[in-house]
């Protein structure tokens, strides 16, 4: 009796130990969990339950439409256009920003007298507002006294002046650049932390067997980057297929449709219509695709984790 | 070889320049642009250095007095007067919800990061990959929802709406950073700290959080550069002064055809000067928590 009493004793005590435990971990998280559920897992629920729904703020009533949201989103002619142009828009602005990053990176590899400036610089487009960031660029780009068409002018490099902003393939052009000036300095900053874990004495080797630079590159220094790039491609694309504030102040989604990314015809579609069922079928494609990516993105980095 | 040693080194120089200036040129043209008059600015092709730099541009946007080289000509518009004059309550506006965002998550994210980096229990894995992967929606596919949430609870217009989405936004990343910070530092101290009778709370405050400082500044970084920048939320969830943010406030001036481009140029200078502030300060640790935060998990 005595002995069981004990046990008995002995496993709740333990019980009580463990569920403490237990309890300061979902304590210590429960802050988190709520914020960041209540602006993700609610918002796609949400956005999944008002797309099936017919909800016009102007209109009264929230009659179920089954998939006629998402029917009316897909039939508007400017649905294929902003996925083309989302498509061109990832396409090149991912591998313009790898590489940028990438010879950026290079170069911040050698020693240099005043490189240490450089590093500190190179930061710069990326802390400011995309917003800020943006409206400069467009008055760098105005194809009446934009500084851009005045210093080629000034070399003569052009006879008149551009006018970049209104001409549908050099407004595209336009966003990625500036979209690339912002973005560099994340993938610079990933690869420069991956050469300098690259050993000097494996270049070193190269070069003794007399391997030229190209080929020192290609193969020595491309492989061990291989972790980072994937990292940066799948990341680079995820945020590619997210920019929004560039668009607002660059050229607002045009001329005509031509920078209308994917991003910028669901917030149209929601709030310039406030058509919020539409916007919401639209959000939730948009999430579910993103979702996709996010999970790839994960996995390379997981990937990466495991054999270290 | 020591020769070509110097070539190569003459080479890396002047793409080094090159890229400084493409990096630099933007940043040094709106701050001349903002410097100068509008009649000035608007010749073909523009000055490169303000010919005669005023700073009148500045003193309208915080006193309202009209700079001399607009009232003659009356160059300068109503609509875009009244906008302008808001960008001195929009910049205190984002500096306050950021550094409200900075302050939630140096409390919430310390917490959880610790029970992260520290704690075994069931749901541990799951937990921490739905708050990392949440980290990566797009804005605008939460928008909506969100924004009939803050309305539904009253938060529209307020700058306590914006903190508490910009930290649903910003505390996966500073758990991740400050996460793998946690992981890093030797437990051996906790240990002994438990031993000797201290809490997991009184272990983290006392033991903890002054090794830790780096991670600390690290996510202070990213959510005040995050929150004092971040625009499409507060496009749609403020209205008027109260709460709208600096980059609101510029853009709203920047898209009317009637602004001066000087008045935004002084915008965009005043908006930048926080966050290069910021940025430069704390660059160590935004770097490491990058370079960590997007690479391991």
């Amino acid at each position: 009796m005595a002995t069981g009493d004990a046990v008995v004793g002995g496993r709740v005590h333990a019980r009580g130990v463990r569920l403490g435990r237990r309890g300061y971990s979902w304590v210590t998280l429960a802050p988190v969990l709520t914020l960041v559920a209540l602006f993700t897992l609610f918002p796609v629920a949400y956005a999944a339950w008002t797309s099936v729904h017919r909800h016009v703020l102007v209109l009264q009533g929230r009659p179920f439409v089954g998939l006629r949201n998402y029917q009316n989103a897909i039939e508007d002619p400017l649905f294929a256009d902003s996925i083309k142009s989302s498509l061109i828009f990832v396409a090149v602005s991912v591998p313009v920003v790898t590489l940028a990053g990438l010879l950026v990176a290079l170069l911040l590899n050698q020693r240099v007298r005043g490189f240490g400036i450089l590093l500190v610089l190179v930061l710069l487009p990326w802390s400011i507002p995309t917003v800020s960031a943006g409206i400069t660029w467009r008055l760098l780009l105005h194809g009446d006294f934009g500084a851009i068409d005045g210093f080629l002018y000034r070399i003569g490099a052009i006879d008149s002046y551009i006018q970049w902003l209104s001409d549908p393939t050099l407004a595209m052009a336009s966003v990625i650049g500036v979209h690339a000036w912002r973005e560099f300095p994340l993938p610079a900053i990933l690869f420069l932390a991956g050469l300098q874990t690259i050993p000097p004495e494996l270049s070193e080797a190269a070069r003794l067997d007399r391997a030229s630079a190209w080929e020192r590159f290609r193969y020595v220094t491309l492989p061990l980057l291989k972790g980072p790039l994937l990292i940066v491609l799948v990341y680079e694309t995820i945020v590619a297929l997210s920019v929004f504030d560039l668009v607002y102040v660059l050229t607002g989604g045009g001329p005509g449709s031509a920078t209308t990314l994917f991003s910028w015809f669901t917030y149209t579609a929601t709030f310039k219509y406030l058509n919020f069922g539409q916007g919401a079928a639209l959000s939730f494609i948009m999430a579910t695709v993103l979702v996709v990516f996010i999970a790839v993105y994960m996995r390379v980095v997981r990937l990466r984790e495991e054999p270290s | 070889m020591r020769r070509r040693r110097r070539t190569a080194n003459v080479l890396y120089a002047c793409a080094g320049v090159v890229v400084a200036l493409v990096i630099l040129f933007p940043f040094l043209f709106v701050l001349s642009a903002s410097l100068q008059t509008e009649s000035e600015l608007i010749r073909r092709p523009p000055p490169i250095v303000a010919p005669q730099p005023t700073i009148d541009n500045y003193r309208y946007i915080f006193t309202g007095r009209v700079p001399a080289a607009y009232a003659s000509k009356e160059l300068l518009r109503g609509t875009v007067t009244k906008d302008v004059r808001q960008i001195p309550t929009g910049l205190r506006n984002s500096f306050i919800v950021a550094i409200g965002t900075v302050l939630v998550n140096l409390v919430l994210a310390t917490l959880g990061a610790y029970t992260f980096a520290r704690e075994r229990f069931r749901g541990r894995q799951a937990a921490f990959y739905f708050i990392l992967g949440s980290r990566l929606l797009p804005s605008v596919a939460v928008a909506v929802p969100i924004y009939i949430g803050l309305r539904s609870l009253g938060l529209l217009d307020s700058k306590l709406g914006l903190v508490l989405i910009y930290s649903a936004f910003t505390l996966p990343f500073s758990i991740w950073v400050l996460t793998l910070y946690f992981r890093s530092l030797p437990v051996e101290l906790e240990e002994a700290a438990r031993v000797d009778g201290c809490t997991r709370l009184e272990t983290l405050r006392h033991v903890v959080l002054p090794l830790a400082a780096p991670g600390l500044a690290a996510i202070a970084a990213f959510s005040f550069l995050f929150s004092y920048s971040e625009f499409l939320f507060a496009l749609f969830t403020t209205e008027t002064s109260h709460a709208k943010t600096i980059p609101v406030i510029i853009a709203s001036v920047s898209v009317n055809p009637d602004a001066s481009y000087t008045l935004i140029a002084v915008g965009i200078v005043l908006s930048m000067i926080a966050p290069i502030v910021f940025a430069l300060v704390f660059r160590r640790y935004i770097t490491s928590g990058l370079v960590a935060s997007l690479t391991r998990t």
